[in-house]
Formats: C-alpha cells, sequence, structure tokens
C-alpha cells in the first residue's frame, strides 16, 4: 500500500515539475516511478495469493504500467536532450548514444508479455508487443526494438494463421484459438489510466498489413536494418566474440525473412535482403549458401553459380551444392565446361556422396550428350555421345529406381538411332514413372522413327489426357496428324493450340509486365526485357571486354532464336518471354501445315504473325524461304535462306533447302559445299543427305553419290518425325 | 459405435435451416469420437462409406460456415495421402470420390462470394513508407542501391491467381491444385486439431521418401513407389510443418523436416531448400529453449537482456558508415570531397541534393570543453542508476570528464573523418582530419592507455566529434535545421 501511495505522490510531483518547466527534473523521477512500480510487480510474484487470476491481474498491471511510464520517460528524456542541441544552451541532457536500458527498465518493458504468453495469453501477448513498438521509439529503445520485432514475427510466423490474425489497428479478437481453452474468458481492458502515455506512430496514411505474413514481414524489415547496423566488420580477435553476437542476431532474422518470404514465392527480394546480409557472412556457410538458393530461386542463375563456388569451398563434402551449379549450368547457362567440372567434382567424391552418386553420373552425361549436340565436327560429337551412354549405363546400374536415369539413357540411345535398346529402357523407365510427360513423348517419337506412326499418335493422345496444356506435346502431334489423318485434323490442332495459349496466358494477374494491348507492343516490351534478362549473364569479367561483348552479342541472337526453335519446356513460369515463344511456335507450326497443304496465302498470313513477335528468328526467315519456293520465287527463297543462315549459321533445315535450290539453279559445286556443311552439323539428317547424294550424281560422281544415298536410305529407317532433341534435357 | 451412428448424424445436416448451422457446427466439436472414426474411413480407402463421407465432407464445406469449413479441412493431409498413395500406385478408379472432394474445394476457394475468380493478393511492406511501427526517417541504413530507388515510394503488390476451374485431376494439374488447397489448409492452421498436424507430418515424410533409400530407415512400408512431388508443394508443407514443430509436435515435425530436406536436396529444389534450411536454423536456436514443455500448444518468449552486447570499440556498420578511407583523404580538391560525402550511403535517406555536405561543421565550433565536462558528468550519473554496478554517487567531475574523453576518443577512430575542429580551407581541414584520424586510430589498435589530460590541444577535436555525432543524429531523425545549412554555405 505505501509502494502505492508513493507512486502517487511521484506522479503528482512529476506532473508539477512539468507544469513549472523544470524538464531536467522529470527523467529521473519517471525512473524512480517506473522501478517502483516494477519492484511492486516482482514482489507480488514472489508472494502466493488466495486468488491466483485477480492477484496476476495486478502484477500484469504493474509491470505494463511500469513499462509505458518507461517508454514515455525515454520519450522526454530524448525531448530534453534534443532541444538541448536546437538552442545550442549548455543544457545537458543525458548522452542518448551511451546510454542503456537499466535493469528496471528492461524488465518493465519485458516481463508483461512473458506472463501472458507463459499463461497462454498469445493475443494480450501479442497485443502488448504491438503497444510497446508503436510507440515512437528513442534512441536508447533501439536495441529492444530490434529485439521485439524480431521475438513478434517469429510468434507470427509460428503461432499463428490468416484466419487467426487481427491487424495492429484492429481490436483483437475475444475468443482466439490461439489462446489456451483453460484460461480464455477473462480478458480484461486496462484496468490503470495514466495522464499521458507514450506517443504512438501516426496511423495515418500509413501501411497497414493485412496478414501475418505482412506484418511479420513489415517487423522483420525493420529489425534487419538495426541489425545490419551492427554488423561488427573488424576482424581482429579481440573482436570475436561481439563478431558472433552481431552474426547470431542478424542471422535469426534472416532466416526468419526467409520463411516469410518464401511462403509467398518472394524470391527476388529475398536475394536482395540475403545480399545485404554477406558483410556477414566472412566463412560462415549457411549465409552463403542460403544466398546461393534464392538467387537460383530468383532466376539469378549466373551470379547463384558464382555463389555456389565459394559455398564448395567452405563445405567441400556436400555434394548437393555442385550439383545445384551443375543444374544452373546446363539448364538456363548453358555452361557446358563448368558444368562438367561441377559434375566431376561430385563423381570425385565417391562413396562418400553415397545416394547422389548416380546423380553426378547423370549429371556429367547431361553434360556430355548437350555438348555433343553443340558440337561441330563429327568426330567429337561421337566423342561425346559415347562418353553420354557410358555416364548414363553408370548412373543408370547404380539408381536403378530413378526413371530419370533410364529416361536419358533411352533418350541417348535414340539420338545415336538405337532404336530398339531405347525402347527397352523407355519402358523400363515409364514402368518406375507411369506419367512422366517426357518419357511417354520419347516413346511415341520413338515409334515414330520405326514408321509407327498411329501407335504413336495414340501415345501422344495418351500424353495429352494428362497433360492437356504440354506445347511440346501438341507439336509433335500436328505432326503425326498431318502424316497419318490429313493436314485438317493437323490445322483443327493448331486451333486448339492457340485456344489453350489464349486461356493460359490470357488469364495472367495484374503484376504481370505485359500491359500493352496489341500483340504488337507486348512483343516490343517483351523484348526489351530479354535483353536486361540475358545480357548481364554474358558479360563475363573473365575474359576480354571487347572480345566478350561481340560474344554477348553473338549469344543474345542465338538464345533468341534457339530457344525459339526448341522450346524447353511447357512449364509457362519461365518468365515473360515465354509465352510469345510459345505463340509464335504455333503460329510457325500452322504455317508449316499450310505450305504442307500448298496454300501459299495462309502459310504466308501465319508468318507473318510470328515475324510480328520475333521478326529476325531464323524459323520465321526459314519459313519465308519455303513460301517464296512454294510460290515458284527461287531467288527469293534463296535471299529469305541466306538471311536465316546469317543469323544461325547451323541451321541444318535451312541449309539442306538452300542446297536445293542452289542445285537447281545448277551452282553445284556451292550446294555440295553447303550440304557437306550441314552434314557436318548434323549427320543424322537423312534428307540432307539425300540432297547431297543428287548433287554428286549431278556432278557425275557416282560413286560417291550412291554412298549418300545408302546412308540416307539407312538413316530414313530409324529417322523420328520431330528430332529427339526436342525433348529438353535438364537435371 | 460411433460408425453408426455417423450416419444418422451427419444426412440430418442437410436438412437443417442456415440459422441452425452454426449451433450445428458446435454440436459436430462436441463429438469427441467421431472425427477418429472419419479418418479410420478415409485411411482404409475401400470402405463403402467413404463416398457418404465425402459428400458429407463437401456439404459442410460448401455451407460456408467457418467452422464446418475448418471440420473439412482437418482431414486435408489425409484426404492427400490418399489421392497422392493411389495415383502413384495407378489405380485411378477408387479414389473418384476423394477427387472430387478435392476438386470441389479448390473450386470453390479460387472464387470468391459472387462467383468471380479470386486473385490473391500480397502487399511487400517497404521501409521508405511509414507504418505503425516505423517512420522512414529513423532508419538510416537503407541501401542507396538501384533497387531500392526504383522501388522508393510504391508499395509493391504481388498478385496471384486467378486460377483456372478444374474438373479433373491430371498430372499436369494435380500439383497446381494440391499446393493451392495446402495454402487453404495453411491459413486455418491455428484452429487445426493436433491429430491433423501430426497427420500433416507423417503424410509429408512419406510423400518424400516413399521409393528412396531412406525408407528403410524411417520402417515405413506400405507404399514403395516414388512420388512425384513441386517445390512449390514442399514450400507449402514445410508452412505447416512449422507451425506443427513450434505448436507442440516438436518430434514428429523435426522428422517431416528432415525428410522433405531430404527429398529437396535429392530433387534440387532450390525454393524448399532455402526454406527448410532457414526453418531447421532457427529451430536449432530455439530447441534448447522449449524442450521443456513437450506437447503443450504455446510458444513463449523470455526476457532478453537488449542492450547492446557489442563493444563500442568493435568496427560496426553504423561506426563505420561516416569513415572516409585514407586514400580519398589525401584527395585535395573539394569537388572530390563531395563525391565522398555523396558516397556515404543512406544517411539521409529521404534522397536530398548531392552538393550538401555534412553539416556538422559549425556545431563544433560552440562547443567548450567546459560544457562538455558538465554534460559527460550528468551523463554518467544517469547511466549509472541504470547499470547494475549500481554506482550511487555522482563520480568527480574530472574523472567523469575523462572518461568521457577515452569514450569519445574510441568512438572517434572510424568517425573522424567528419571531424573538423576548426574553420578554414578545406585542404587543410582534411590533413587535420586524416593526421587526428590516424592519431587516434593507432591509439586504440595498439591498445595504449587514453589520455589522462583533458586540455590537450587534440583532445578538444575529439569531444567536438563526439558532439557532432549527436548532430548527425538529431539532424537525421528530424529535418535539418536551416541555420545549420546557412552556415555551410558561407563556409565553402
Amino acid at each position: 500500500m505505501t509502494a502505492k501511495k508513493s507512486g502517487s505522490r511521484l506522479e503528482t510531483e512529476i506532473e508539477r515539475c512539468r507544469s513549472e518547466g523544470q524538464w531536467d527534473k522529470i527523467p529521473e523521477l519517471v525512473r524512480q516511478l517506473s522501478a517502483k512500480l516494477i519492484s511492486n510487480g516482482l514482489c507480488l510474484e514472489k508472494v502466493p495469493a488466495a486468488s491466483p487470476t485477480e492477484r496476476e491481474q495486478e502484477i500484469i498491471t504493474c509491470y505494463e504500467k511500469s513499462g509505458d511510464i518507461a517508454l514515455l520517460y525515454l520519450q522526454e528524456a530524448e525531448k530534453v536532450c534534443v532541444s538541448g542541441i536546437q538552442n545550442r544552451s549548455p543544457k545537458p541532457g543525458p548522452t542518448s548514444q551511451d546510454q542503456e536500458l537499466g535493469y528496471f527498465l528492461e524488465t518493465g518493458l519485458q516481463r508483461a508479455h512473458v506472463i501472458h504468453f507463459k499463461n497462454g495469453n498469445l493475443t494480450q501477448g501479442v497485443g502488448r508487443f504491438r503497444e510497446i513498438l508503436r510507440a515512437v521509439e528513442t534512441r536508447t529503445t533501439q536495441n529492444l526494438r530490434m529485439t521485439i520485432a524480431r521475438q513478434l514475427a517469429e510468434i507470427l510466423l509460428r503461432g499463428m494463421c490468416e484466419q487467426s490474425y487481427w491487424s495492429p489497428v484492429e481490436d483483437p479478437p475475444t475468443v482466439s484459438p490461439l489462446d489456451d481453452p483453460t484460461r480464455q474468458g477473462h480478458v480484461q481492458s486496462k484496468k490503470y489510466s495514466l495522464s499521458r502515455r507514450p506517443r504512438l506512430f501516426k496511423t495515418i496514411y500509413c501501411q497497414c498489413c493485412n496478414e501475418n505474413t505482412e506484418e511479420a514481414l513489415l517487423l522483420l524489415l525493420i529489425s534487419e536494418s538495426m541489425a545490419n547496423r551492427d554488423a561488427v566488420l573488424s576482424r581482429i580477435p579481440e573482436h570475436n566474440n561481439d563478431r558472433i553476437i552481431s552474426l547470431q542476431s542478424a542471422s535469426v532474422v534472416y532466416d526468419l525473412l526467409t520463411i516469410a518470404l518464401g511462403r509467398r514465392g518472394q524470391y527476388e527480394m529475398l536475394s536482395e535482403c540475403l545480399e545485404r546480409a554477406m558483410k556477414f557472412a566472412f566463412e560462415e556457410f549457411h549465409l552463403w549458401y542460403q544466398l546461393a538458393l534464392s538467387l537460383m530461386a530468383a532466376g539469378k542463375s549466373a551470379r547463384a553459380v558464382k555463389v555456389l563456388k565459394e559455398c564448395i569451398r567452405l563445405k567441400p563434402d556436400d555434394p548437393t551444392i555442385p550439383l545445384l551449379a551443375v543444374k544452373l549450368c546446363i539448364g538456363p547457362l548453358h555452361w557446358l565446361d563448368e558444368g562438367e567440372c561441377f559434375a566431376k567434382m561430385v563423381i570425385d567424391m565417391g562413396e562418400k556422396a553415397a545416394e547422389f552418386r548416380a546423380k553426378g553420373h547423370l549429371a556429367i552425361g547431361l553434360v556430355y550428350s548437350l555438348k555433343a549436340t553443340d558440337a561441330s565436327l563429327r568426330s567429337t560429337q561421337e566423342e561425346y555421345q559415347r562418353k553420354a551412354l557410358g555416364a548414363f549405363q553408370r548412373a543408370q546400374s547404380l539408381s536403378p529406381t530413378d526413371h530419370l536415369a533410364a529416361f536419358y539413357l533411352a533418350l541417348q540411345l535414340a539420338v545415336s538411332r538405337q532404336i530398339p535398346e531405347a525402347l527397352g529402357y523407355v519402358r523400363q523407365a515409364l514402368q518406375l514413372q507411369g506419367d512422366d510427360v517426357h518419357s511417354l513423348h520419347l516413346l511415341a517419337l520413338l515409334l515414330s522413327a520405326q514408321k509407327h506412326y498411329q501407335d504413336g499418335l495414340n501415345i501422344i493422345e495418351m500424353a495429352l489426357s494428362e497433360y492437356p496444356e504440354n506445347f511440346n506435346l501438341l507439336y509433335t502431334k500436328v505432326k503425326l496428324e498431318s502424316m497419318c489423318r490429313g493436314s485438317e485434323e493437323a490445322l483443327l490442332t493448331c486451333k486448339h493450340m492457340l485456344q489453350i495459349w489464349k486461356s493460359f496466358y490470357n488469364l495472367t494477374n495484374p503484376s504481370d509486365s505485359g500491359r500493352g494491348s496489341s500483340l504488337l507492343d507486348r512483343a516490343v516490351a517483351d523484348r526489351r526485357q530479354l535483353n536486361a534478362m540475358t545480357l548481364p549473364d554474358f558479360s563475363d569479367p573473365d575474359t576480354g571486354s571487347v572480345h566478350a561483348t561481340s560474344i554477348a552479342a553473338s549469344r543474345v541472337e542465338q538464345a533468341l532464336s534457339e530457344v525459339a526453335s526448341s522450346l524447353q519446356s511447357s512449364a509457362p513460369k519461365h518468365g515473360p518471354l515465354h509465352p510469345w515463344l510459345t505463340l509464335a511456335q504455333i503460329w510457325l507450326h500452322a504455317a508449316e501445315v499450310y505450305i504442307g497443304m500448298s496454300k501459299p496465302a495462309e502459310a504466308s498470313a501465319c508468318t507473318q504473325e510470328a515475324a510480328n513477335l520475333f521478326p529476325t528468328s531464323h524459323n520465321v526467315l526459314f519459313m519465308r524461304g519455303q513460301i517464296a519456293e512454294l510460290r515458284g520465287n527461287i531467288d527469293e527463297a534463296k535471299r529469305w535462306y541466306e538471311e536465316a543462315l546469317s543469323i544461325n549459321p547451323t541451321h541444318v533445315k535451312t541449309m539442306q533447302r538452300l542446297g536445293l535450290i542452289l542445285h537447281q539453279l545448277q551452282r553445284y559445286s556451292l550446294s555440295e559445299k553447303v550440304l557437306r556443311d550441314a552434314v557436318q552439323v548434323n549427320s543424322t539428317a537423312h534428307d540432307v543427305w539425300n540432297s547431297l547424294g543428287e548433287v554428286l550424281q549431278a556432278q557425275g560422281n557416282a560413286a560417291a553419290a550412291t554412298e549418300c544415298f545408302l546412308t540416307a536410305l539407312e538413316l530414313e529407317a530409324s529417322s523420328p518425325i520431330l528430332p529427339f532433341t526436342i525433348i529438353p534435357r535438364a537435371l | 459405435i460411433e460408425l453408426q451412428c455417423r450416419p444418422t448424424l451427419l444426412p440430418a445436416f442437410q436438412t437443417l435451416p442456415d440459422s441452425a448451422v452454426s449451433a450445428y457446427a458446435a454440436l459436430l466439436k462436441d463429438k469427441g469420437a467421431l472425427v477418429p472414426a472419419l479418418y479410420k474411413v478415409i485411411r482404409e480407402n475401400y470402405s463403402e462409406l467413404l463416398e457418404p463421407v465425402c459428400h458429407q465432407l463437401f456439404e459442410f464445406y460448401r455451407s460456408g460456415e467457418p467452422q464446418l469449413q475448418r471440420f473439412t479441412l482437418q482431414f486435408l493431409p489425409e484426404l492427400l495421402w490418399s489421392l497422392l498413395s493411389v495415383s502413384a500406385a495407378r489405380d485411378p478408379h477408387t479414389s473418384g470420390c476423394i477427387e472430387a472432394l478435392l476438386l470441389g474445394i479448390y473450386n470453390l476457394e479460387i472464387v470468391d462470394k459472387d462467383g468471380q475468380s479470386k486473385v490473391l493478393s500480397f502487399t511487400v511492406p517497404s521501409l521508405s513508407k511509414p507504418s505503425v511501427y516505423h517512420e522512414p526517417s529513423a532508419i538510416g541504413s537503407m541501401a542507396l542501391t538501384e533497387g531500392a530507388l526504383a522501388n522508393h515510394g510504391l508499395s509493391r503488390v504481388v498478385y496471384s491467381g486467378p486460377l483456372l476451374q478444374r474438373e479433373n485431376f491430371t498430372a499436369q494439374n494435380r500439383f497446381e491444385v494440391l499446393t493451392f488447397l495446402l495454402l487453404c489448409y495453411n491459413a486455418a492452421l491455428s484452429y487445426m486439431s493436433s491429430t491433423s498436424l501430426q497427420s500433416l507430418c507423417q503424410i509429408s515424410s512419406r510423400v518424400c521418401i516413399c521409393g528412396y533409400p531412406r525408407q528403410q530407415i524411417r520402417r515405413y512400408k506400405g507404399m514403395s513407389t516414388r512420388m512425384t512431388v513441386t517445390s512449390e508443394f514442399l514450400v507449402q508443407l514445410l508452412t505447416g510443418i512449422h507451425y506443427a514443430w513450434c505448436n507442440g509436435e516438436a518430434e514428429l515435425g523435426s522428422k517431416a523436416l528432415d525428410d522433405v530436406l531430404y527429398r529437396a536436396q535429392l530433387e534440387l529444389f532450390p525454393e524448399a531448400l532455402l526454406v527448410g534450411n532457414a526453418i531447421k536454423s532457427t529451430q536449432q536456436g530455439a530447441a534448447l529453449k522449449s524442450n521443456t514443455k513437450e506437447g503443450a500448444r504455446s510458444i513463449q518468449v523470455e526476457i532478453t537482456p537488449t542492450a547492446s552486447r557489442i563493444s563500442r570499440n568493435a568496427v560496426t556498420s553504423l561506426s563505420i558508415r561516416g569513415h572516409r578511407w585514407k586514400r580519398h583523404v589525401d584527395l585535395g580538391s573539394p569537388d572530390e570531397l563531395m563525391d565522398i560525402s555523396e558516397a556515404d550511403e543512406g544517411l539521409w535517406p529521404g534522397g536530398m541534393a548531392p552538393d550538401i555536405t555534412p553539416p556538422t561543421i559549425t556545431i563544433s565550433n560552440s562547443v567548450t570543453t567546459l560544457n562538455l565536462g558538465a554534460k559527460a558528468m550528468k551523463m554518467c550519473r544517469l547511466g549509472g542508476r541504470g547499470s547494475k554496478e549500481k554506482e550511487t554517487s555522482p563520480l568527480p567531475a574530472g574523472r567523469a570528464a575523462s572518461e568521457s574523453a577515452e569514450a569519445s576518443v574510441k568512438r572517434l577512430t572510424l568517425t573522424s573523418s567528419q571531424s573538423v575542429p576548426k574553420a578554414g580551407t578545406l585542404t587543410s581541414l582534411t590533413r587535420t582530419a586524416s593526421a587526428v584520424f590516424s592519431r587516434s586510430f593507432e591509439q586504440v589498435a595498439a591498445g595504449s592507455a587514453p589520455p589522462s589530460s583533458t586540455h590537450a590541444a587534440p583532445e578538444a577535436g575529439h569531444y567536438s566529434c563526439s558532439l557532432q555525432e549527436e548532430g548527425t543524429g538529431y539532424l537525421n531523425h528530424t529535418q535539418r535545421s536551416p541555420s545549420i545549412s546557412v552556415h555551410l554555405g558561407s563556409d565553402l
């Protein structure tokens, strides 16, 4: 009782000082008052009580009141100090920088919510947290705010869900699943009154939070900005402990940020946040690894690989890290040499890599397989194909239950035209994973290579019932239909594809970029994005600058056309460019069908649609050449083909058509040269061999011509309706 | 016994008037034995009761009454498992009613009350706008990156959806639908019973390890074919597992987390690895604390000492912010100096004009040593009360002053670049500054004793520094006062 009395005496004294303008006395008095209240609370906790709920309420009131007073005091104290500086008066205020919360203030500010949580009263605990955080900060409370913001974020992420959340500006729900049900029912409002309360942040025009993840994110960003400031940068041994402390407090914040942003898929923002954590990250594996993963998830592949290299240095025994790097190298980056290095790291781990050993062999097999496709010399091609086959066989024997190993083995066998063996392995893959889209696609292509077109079509239709929106399958379907059901059916499928495309991408949400109304506008905007997107990935600081730019220029072109020609995968999340590539591809397929029906006008219209999207694509130019040929304009066709080749010098189909035209123009030696080049690029194209044979025959070289014809005949027997390489290869 | 009573209990719902729905929901909650009985029906897979049960659960969901919807949702993990295990076993006809139930819930959830497609939005908070918890001006250390500038003042809203209505499950849309259903489940996590959370953890483990070598370690028999998963699906599972772990299911939760991480590693999913690693790392710190109360569904906090535990003389990002490196100091011309001050990132987040050097120069002139001594005394007195040593008597003035000198020497070490004790040409100023800087730095680095005299010339410089810091702090906090910038203009 005496304590209470003196408490109120202190309060009146404070008011007196305020009215008399004795500002320098107030802080001291307030401090005394709040200390008094806290010791009250502490004593009450120790004394056994007859009615626990009442006692509890009393205790909490003590703490909450003292906490509020403490906040008020700190705010006033800072005001005094600030005005002291403003007036340039020598009036001394407490030097805030050096000031720390004393034991009493700290207890007063924290004890109340600790008790709430101990009692299972989450709603009130969160409410108290928010009250403290909403008070305008002072220099002294910064550390406290950082801790409390983190704790509240932790609670929001761990103990709440969207449905049980209430916003900080709303009243808490009266009944909540968050509270301990045995104690529910005595949710009291504040019993004490204070003449003045701590100043709060203004709530007008401010961002508000609609769900727990949003509030947690806001709190974490605040906490992060403070934790970041305390990063200890000096590396001298005396500061080791400081460094560990600052690292720990920061890495908790970053982990929580990862959880919050990961839930909402905001990996781009996450990678930016984690990049700020790098000042803590020297020799810290966890932070490096998280940064690498976030970069990977955000699609910043080139940087991710660089960070992964550092991770490998820090933890050389973990096979996952080099495998992640290989995944990026053979996927979006197409850095095959680097990929080979990473894959070899996994293989060199041997037994230590355990379940990842098979993955390592699979990875290196994929690298070799892709290298074989890229190689321009036949001997290197065959060398890589042999190596790839060996690696896939190894992977398959190491992990016989992995459908991917069996599937890639089948694919590699198919590429080297060992059709029956490939069929065996693809069946095995399908037994392991019955609804794998790539295995089904490969099976259909293999059947078409054996000229069982109808069976192939059946397989494709079956696969389409499981993957109705897979454009890769639909392209094959168009080809097969025009082969065995006539062009009309194929055209219907093209129309169907356009409908799917529309329903798929017209539903795009407002956060997507392309806002232009006409297709053309969008495509232009998209291309700009493509440049911004791909260019940084190609600029390699290691190579000379002049060289790098020229490489970059050609590779952007290449990327644009390559992606366009061999659509990687049908998943609609490959960036904003993807839909337009798909659309262009659909139009080109339709054009091809029309060409097959000898309808140049319609084919030309379709090609024009594709050209609106990608005017410089070699596929568009090739198609224009074909239309010109169909119309009988040999010279125009030749011009188009030459243009297509200037963009993509290794486009075999164009080379073959150009060779034929040159043959018609009776420029035999040039035609022979073009066709021989084409054979170098792709030695399995039977129609090129056939054309080469014709040219050689016209030149009178009968023996060589016969050989070419025989090769063509042999290859034709095993040629699929579309090249096997349209099936994407990725880890 | 309950099984018999169930068919009589559940259909009664259909005849209820709307007003009685919530009362019915409350009644349902009290039927303790009903939930386990329903679990049994769903797990059996071939039970003839499955179809009426699924139908009834869907009716509950369609009623729109939150309690009834949650009643249905609590079975979601088990339903997911049935669907996945059946489709992995390629036995498509047995799970028809479960498929219908799940698709029904999905199709209800993707539209709003008027039948329009729902677009979920998520506002990414930004520190550059005020909120209930902060004011942008107080947070000085925002990195002035290109990205930050591009997003300045914009609050980003991320949308997801609208999603397509689905009439059947295909291999292509299966995980899209299931991921969305898990999102709905996660939105109601607090209302889920511990049985439901346990089953979530168990099915997460099973989905991830079936057909992989780890299955033997977990001794789970029943399925041995591998199930395909997607990264997003695993991330949603992880959200639920995280909640379960923190709310009484520590053992199952940690097992499930390990299994999901194992699978994410094998599949090389960066998203799932990222979130899983983060959960694991936060949990490693917390495991020690929360072990005391196993099984309790509550979260505890403790009083955390918040005083900065980082020693003063450690170089931190904050203390280094104003620092000008030595090679810059030697640059003579004012232009270059301004460049440097521009490069000091983030002191004025509002994007102030580049041609204003830090307005601290003038303040130092007005401060005398005498004032400082008194001020330091006051500080010691105030600080002393609060600290645990409980120093009761104020220190003698001389000692206090020397202590404050020590403190400011330490703080000075890297901020001295801003210290400009006397007016003069900028070049000479910088030279002084660099001299002071290097001297004091050496002192601290060598660990020599702080100077005892408070009247020596270099120390005067130190005092002004410590005051300047306050000055910047203040200026940082509110608007710069106009008088100072006028001064500056004349200086330049």
